[in-house]
This record gives structure tokens, C-alpha cells and sequence, in this order.
């Protein structure tokens, strides 16, 4: 009876490779840096956000992400910050932009290393989805994935409208660029 | 041993099935608490919503230049063109010294009024770590006819040309469209014309807007006088207009009984009727100047 319950437990924990693995490889990241340079004729609008927040399964190279709109901080002037949440971006409706997917190159994140990955998944932004390749550098050391990113952004894309008035103080694309640090999700109970 | 092994094959199976069903969404919920208190932006879009003051004020190192201007009395017909012949004008400036604390000066034709104001906001509507449920600000200023005297033998003082108000401003945003405000009012004329007038004047306002699209909203404000010789007197202040906002301006533009744009003004001295046609076309134009830019 021991012997078949023993058989049991062995082939649980062969084949649950997946328990003790989870936890180790779910990476998260707090307090992230993400910013955006609009760079129009002429106005130079800048902003940045270190309330993106992350999670990655490096079982499945699994990703989603989040950033709260409102706390973007910088632009010309706290009127421009408040015509951003109020009237291009509609925080109140829209609060937060997001990404979620997965990895697509079959990387093992477990070995460190610097690699250049592609995330692909929807990306969020005003409320409006859709699907994007995203370029990132990864720096994978023992415990932590240094992770630096540069997109652009279509206004267009995300139903954002800019007066035509305005047309030559708003860019119709926005240069995003996001550094953030992942860290197991263990250590982070810890902290 | 027996027991143990049958507890850790439970213990297994429910972490084999309940772990991979952990979403990632769930994980991102948990790491990321609403850390940041979420301020509501934009109750109005200008600090007055009409003639008076509205809760909001410029903000932190941005100056706001102000032309407000109210034409002739409608009702004077095709001779003055409904007003447009004459006018009054109000020129003022704005500075926020603070996102909190803000300072005016202005000047009016009417009476060559000089007027030179505070405004703090108090509270602030908000969610989040707290919950406010409205936006407070106080306004007090103080105002300088300064007119040639008419009988300059006569001993003068200059504390006879001072008005003073202040005022509690409560506003709400309720939707993202409509915004309400009620403003409790205090004015202080020093010098009347007569004994039976009234030098302090209590007054409660009420305003509103309702955006009609992001850069565009009507707006109504009503100012009520408490009984007395001043409201039997004098009219109370009611107005309509449009906000149509563009990156740095905001222009409105309204209807009003009230020629005067400041508070002693328009919450004491008002005297057109609206059944009457006695009312004023005016805007007023804002024009933002941010002096601290950020690096």
C-alpha cells in the first residue's frame, strides 16, 4: 500500500514540473519607468510614469502589464497635464493602458544572458485594442531580467483625437520608451 | 508516514491544480494598489464661470492672462448696434504660486475699478486613498474704485473707494460632463449712497456646466441676494454662455444681466432685468502662459 501510494506521489511531482517551477519563474515588476516624447513642429511635449506594473510567467513567456494614465508627470504645463487625462486621453473613462501576451522567440529565461526578444500581444491605450510586436532587450542576470523597450504609438490607432488647430503642437506619433526590472515574484512577497 | 504521504499527495494535487490557474491579471492586481490618489481634473475650464468665480485656479507657475469684455445693454436697439457701440472691459492676470494658491490682479472700466485677489483651494475632489467628494476653494479680494471725486474740497478718504468679497466655492464634478457649483458670497462696501443701504451684502450663487463635447460646454450661473435693501434695489445675477476651449485659450462667451465682471459687481450692483431685454453680450479670453517649464 505505501509502495502504491509512494508510486503516486512520484508521479505527481514528476509530472507536476509545473508547481515548483511557477512560482520561481513568475517574475514581477513594480514600479517601472515609462515615457513618451510627443514631438510635434511646434511643441516638445514630454512625460513619465514609474507606476507601470508587471507580471511575467517565464514558464510560457507570458506577460501583461499595466500603467495608470493619470500619474504621468512632466508635459509644458499642469494645464497640458489635465487637457492630457481630460480630453485626449479620458482617464476617468480609460485609467489605464495595457499589455498582455506572450513572448515569441522560445527563450529560456533562466539563463543569463542578453537577448533581443519580440513581445506580441494587445496593447491597449484610450480604451482601444490592438495587436503589437514590441521589441525589448533583455539582460537576464541570476535573480533579476533588466528589460528596455522602444515603440512608437499612432494616436490614430487608439481613437485619439487631436484638434486640427492643434495639429502642429500634438505629434500623430508618440515615441514610447519603457526600462523596468523584473524580479521573482518570491522576493517580492518578501520585500 | 501513511497519514503524512496522503497529506502531502492532498497538499500536491492542490497546488498542481490550483497554481497554474493563477492568473497573471490577478498577480498584476495584487502588486499594483491604487497608490496615487486619483484627483479629479477639470471641473471647469475657466477660473469664472461666468462672471463669477469658479473652484478652479491656474495652475502651479502658469499665468493666465484675462480680457473680459460686456457690450451695451441689448435692449438700446439698432442705434447702438444691441450693444455693440459700447462696452465694458476687465483686463486681468492670474499667476498659481502653488497648484493651491493663486493670486489676481485686474483692472475694470467700470468705475476704473482696481481689484487684487487670492484664491485657495482647500480641498480637492477626489478618490482613492482618500474620498472627497468635492472641490473647495475660498476667494477673497479686494477692490479700489478710483474714479476723480466729485467734490474734491470735500475731506476724502481712500478707504471710501474699497469693496471687499469673499467667497466659499464648493464644487462638484458629477459626471465627466456636468459640474456643479454653489457659492456662498460675502460682499463689504465701504461707503454707500445712502443710510438705509446696505454695506454688507450676502448673496449664495449657483453654477453649472455641461460639456457638450471635450472642448465645449454651456454654462448657466444664478447669484441670489439675501432680502434686503440691495435686492429690493438691485437684480439678481443670472447669465448663460459657452466655454470652447483650444490648448492654451478658453473663450466664453454669454449672456448676462450684469455688465460688471467683479464681485462687488455683478453680486450687488447688477441691475439689468432679463424680461426686460436689459442684457449684456460678452466673452471673456483666457490665455495660458506656463513660466516654470519643466526640464
Amino acid at each position: 500500500m505505501i509502495k502504491g501510494i509512494e508510486i503516486i506521489l512520484f508521479l505527481l511531482l514528476a509530472s507536476s514540473d509545473a508547481f515548483p517551477q511557477d512560482i520561481d519563474k513568475t517574475y514581477v515588476c513594480r514600479n517601472g519607468q515609462i515615457s513618451f516624447i510627443s514631438d510635434a513642429p511646434l511643441e516638445l511635449i514630454k512625460a513619465s510614469n514609474n507606476k507601470l506594473a508587471g507580471v511575467l510567467n517565464a514558464n510560457d513567456r507570458s506577460f501583461s502589464f499595466r500603467v495608470p494614465i493619470k500619474d504621468f508627470e512632466g508635459f509644458n504645463s499642469s494645464l497640458q497635464r489635465v487637457h492630457f487625462n481630460e480630453d485626449y486621453l479620458e482617464t476617468e473613462l480609460f485609467p489605464y493602458s495595457t499589455f498582455k501576451g506572450k513572448i515569441i522567440e522560445e527563450t529560456d529565461l533562466s539563463v543569463p544572458g542578453e537577448y533581443k526578444i519580440r513581445a506580441k500581444g494587445k496593447f491597449s491605450i484610450h480604451g482601444v485594442e490592438i495587436d503589437r510586436i514590441v521589441r525589448c532587450d533583455l539582460i537576464i542576470n541570476n535573480k533579476h531580467i533588466n528589460v528596455s523597450a522602444t515603440f512608437t504609438v499612432f494616436i490614430a490607432d487608439h481613437n485619439i483625437s487631436v484638434p486640427s488647430i492643434l495639429n502642429q503642437k500634438i505629434a500623430k506619433e508618440i515615441k514610447v520608451d519603457v526600462k523596468f526590472t523584473f524580479i521573482p515574484s518570491e522576493q517580492q512577497a518578501d520585500n | 508516514m501513511k497519514k503524512l504521504i496522503s497529506i502531502m499527495i492532498v497538499l500536491l494535487t492542490f497546488f498542481w491544480f490550483a497554481l497554474p490557474a493563477q492568473d497573471l491579471d490577478q498577480i498584476l492586481g495584487g502588486i499594483d494598489p491604487e497608490s496615487t490618489p486619483n484627483f479629479t481634473y477639470g471641473i471647469f475650464k475657466g477660473t469664472t464661470i461666468i462672471n463669477g468665480q469658479s473652484v478652479e485656479i491656474p495652475g502651479h507657475n502658469d499665468l493666465r492672462f484675462i480680457v473680459s469684455h460686456r457690450f451695451g445693454a441689448v435692449n438700446t436697439g439698432l442705434y447702438n448696434f444691441f450693444g455693440l457701440d459700447q462696452g465694458t472691459t476687465r483686463l486681468g492676470f492670474e499667476y498659481g504660486i502653488k497648484n493651491y494658491l493663486s493670486l489676481s490682479i485686474g483692472r475694470s472700466t467700470y468705475e476704473k475699478t482696481y481689484d487684487g485677489g487670492i484664491k485657495v483651494k482647500v480641498l480637492r475632489q477626489q478618490t482613492g486613498i482618500k474620498n472627497i467628494p468635492l472641490t473647495m476653494t475660498i476667494y477673497c479680494a479686494g477692490f479700489a474704485e478710483t474714479t476723480k471725486w466729485e467734490d474734491p474740497e470735500r475731506d476724502n478718504l481712500f478707504s471710501s473707494r474699497l469693496s471687499y468679497a469673499a467667497q466659499v466655492l464648493l464644487a462638484r464634478k458629477f459626471t465627466r460632463n456636468l459640474s456643479l457649483q454653489i457659492s456662498p458670497s460675502y460682499v463689504h462696501i465701504n461707503l454707500v449712497p445712502l443710510l438705509s443701504d446696505q454695506n454688507n451684502i450676502l448673496s449664495v450663487g449657483f453654477g453649472g456646466r455641461y460639456k457638450l463635447t471635450p472642448k465645449f460646454s454651456i454654462n448657466g450661473e444664478y447669484y441670489y441676494l439675501l432680502p434686503g435693501e440691495t435686492a429690493n434695489d438691485y437684480a439678481n445675477s443670472l447669465s448663460f454662455g459657452v466655454d470652447i476651449e483650444t490648448g492654451g485659450h478658453v473663450f466664453q462667451l454669454h449672456f448676462t444681466n450684469s455688465q460688471f465682471m467683479f464681485a462687488p459687481g455683478y453680486i450687488a450692483r447688477t441691475e439689468g432685468k432679463w424680461v426686460q431685454g436689459d442684457i449684456f453680450i460678452g466673452f471673456n479670453i483666457y490665455r495660458n502662459f506656463s513660466l516654470g517649464r519643466k526640464s
